[in-house]
């Protein structure tokens, strides 16, 4: 394998291996914030502002896999 | 589908959608693989560092910049429009404002304990990382930001990245002569990037041909043998004089033309002797340059610290990051040398959260305007508005609660729990 088979297969990797914890994350986050939002319809305006929150940090850690990724391919 | 049928504008309508879909697939890079393909062009270079469009003396002058400057430019502007010639009964853009500026005032009033006015220290800094950070994610997609640009000729490219190279050389053979560092580190550039592809342009910026297969790999256009390098290599380490080698004059020309030198030829097109380079965009958006998000980072949490002295006093804010292991325990101790790292690691993440989501926001687009040009990248310009604008929210947000958090005193620790 070549180096820049290994680049690549690198950049996959981080990317599809750091997605699979956020994406487990921002399911549970938005399933619950649904329910919450299901048992009580007046409280959707908050619960919907910190499920944003939230969902912000759960994604932040899929972003840092794609910044590691992209730094592989581009820099 | 009834009611489709029977109105015929619907259907209309219906029916034109779907052909515009079908002609922006058709166009794309997905029917250039059938023979079809109007529309694609060339993949742009995907760049992680802002490129330099100009220099003020001696300073490069980054397109990224540039942007940042339009985008707080458009903020002043409306902001003044807004407060030019204010009424009791607000109407268009004072209302917008006004409305910006009720929400920041109840939410940072909401976080930082429910009680009026509770939250004023936080409003100025909150909502106006909210406006600049959603104003420069918006003219970051504007038509032509990205796109339009100049051509960076080989010779510039080549002069962009010898000096890395020559770097390395340095390190490696320090008793290198300067000529003989420079010619040692041309061969290195061409072994490593012999294979890299560039942007044949028709003299002016009209790329030619269509899509990835026009472009041109390097070695076509600066021609040199692996033989011949290896000849330069050993003229190097044996110490020759390199003026009278061949090669390495003919490499340094074929630099300085930068056009297609070798056969190259693309759907019957010859390509010889056309211009290549690289599209140098003069805009970009700021967001996708890691210095600007690191500078708002740094802004917020240099303010949060601010904040945070000045609600409990230099004594109080400091203990809560250094903390008397004999009179609280080692371990409060360690809690305390935690959340000063914790500080650190919040203005990382607050620099890539924005970073990432909008540099892999335009790769998006790129990607999608090469794919579905024209109509299919509609839907995506749409999404990368929705991101500007909750990526501002989520910048904000936490901005506040780390305020709040900050001008929180030991013992009332409050709910809004707000850590990665």
């Amino acid at each position: 394998m070549d180096a820049e088979a290994t680049k690549y297969l690198g950049a996959a990797i981080s990317i599809a291996v750091g997605a699979i914890g956020p994406g487990i994350g921002i399911g549970l986050l938005a399933g619950k914030a649904m329910e919450a939002i299901g048992r009580n319809p007046e409280a959707t305006g908050p619960v919907q502002q910190n499920m944003i929150l939230g969902l912000a940090f759960a994604e932040a850690i899929a972003i840092y896999a794609l910044v590691i990724a992209i730094i592989i391919l581009f820099v | 589908m009834g009611k489709l049928l029977s109105s015929p504008k619907l259907l209309a309508i219906a029916i034109g959608v779907v052909a515009a879909l079908l002609i922006s697939v058709a166009g794309g890079a997905l029917g250039a693989s059938f023979g079809f393909g109007w529309f694609g062009g060339p993949i742009p270079f995907i760049s992680l560092p802002a490129e330099r469009v100009a220099y003020i003396g001696s300073y490069p002058l980054l397109n990224t910049t540039v942007m940042f400057w339009f985008g707080g430019l458009i903020l002043i502007f409306l902001a003044w429009r807004a407060t030019r010639k204010m009424s009791d009964v607000p109407s268009g853009l004072q209302n917008l404002f006004e409305v910006i500026y009720e929400f920041f005032g109840n939410t940072v009033d909401g976080v930082a304990g429910g009680k009026a006015k509770a939250g004023r220290r936080f409003l100025a800094l909150v909502s106006t990382i909210f406006l600049v950070v959603v104003i420069i994610n918006w003219v970051g997609i504007l038509p032509g930001v990205g796109s339009v640009g100049r051509i960076e000729t080989i010779e510039e490219w080549v002069h962009h990245h010898l000096p890395k190279v020559e770097a390395k050389v340095q390190e490696k053979h320090p008793e290198y002569t300067p000529v003989q560092t420079e010619a040692a580190a041309l061969v290195h550039l061409l072994e490593d990037h012999g294979e890299d592809t560039f942007v044949a342009f028709d003299g002016s910026i009209v790329p030619l041909g269509r899509g990835e297969q026009a472009r041109v790999p390097l070695n076509k256009i600066i021609t040199f043998s692996e033989s011949g390098l290896h000849q330069i290599e050993e003229a190097i380490h044996d110490g020759d004089d390199l003026d009278g080698l061949p090669l390495l004059d003919s490499i340094h020309s074929d630099i300085k033309k930068g056009v297609v030198q070798g056969e190259f030829v693309y759907k019957g097109q010859d390509f010889k002797g056309k211009t290549v380079g690289l599209l140098v965009p003069f805009l970009r958006g700021a967001s996708t340059d890691i210095n600007t998000t690191l500078a708002i980072a740094l802004v917020a949490m240099f303010t949060v610290q601010v904040w945070g002295i000045r609600a409990l006093g230099v004594r109080a804010y400091g203990g809560k990051f250094f903390v008397n292991p004999i009179s609280q325990g080692p371990i409060a101790t360690f809690v305390g040398i935690l959340e000063g790292f914790g500080e650190l690691t919040r203005t990382l993440s607050f620099t890539f959260r924005l970073f990432g989501n909008m540099f892999a926001g335009e790769v998006l687009l790129i990607a999608m305007a090469f794919l579905l040009p024209l109509i299919g990248i509609i839907p995506f310009m749409g999404l990368e508005l929705f991101v500007g604008l909750i990526q501002g929210y989520i910048f904000a947000m936490l901005t506040l609660v780390f305020g709040v958090m900050a001008v929180a005193s030991h013992g009332d620790h409050d709910t809004h729990a707000g850590d990665h």
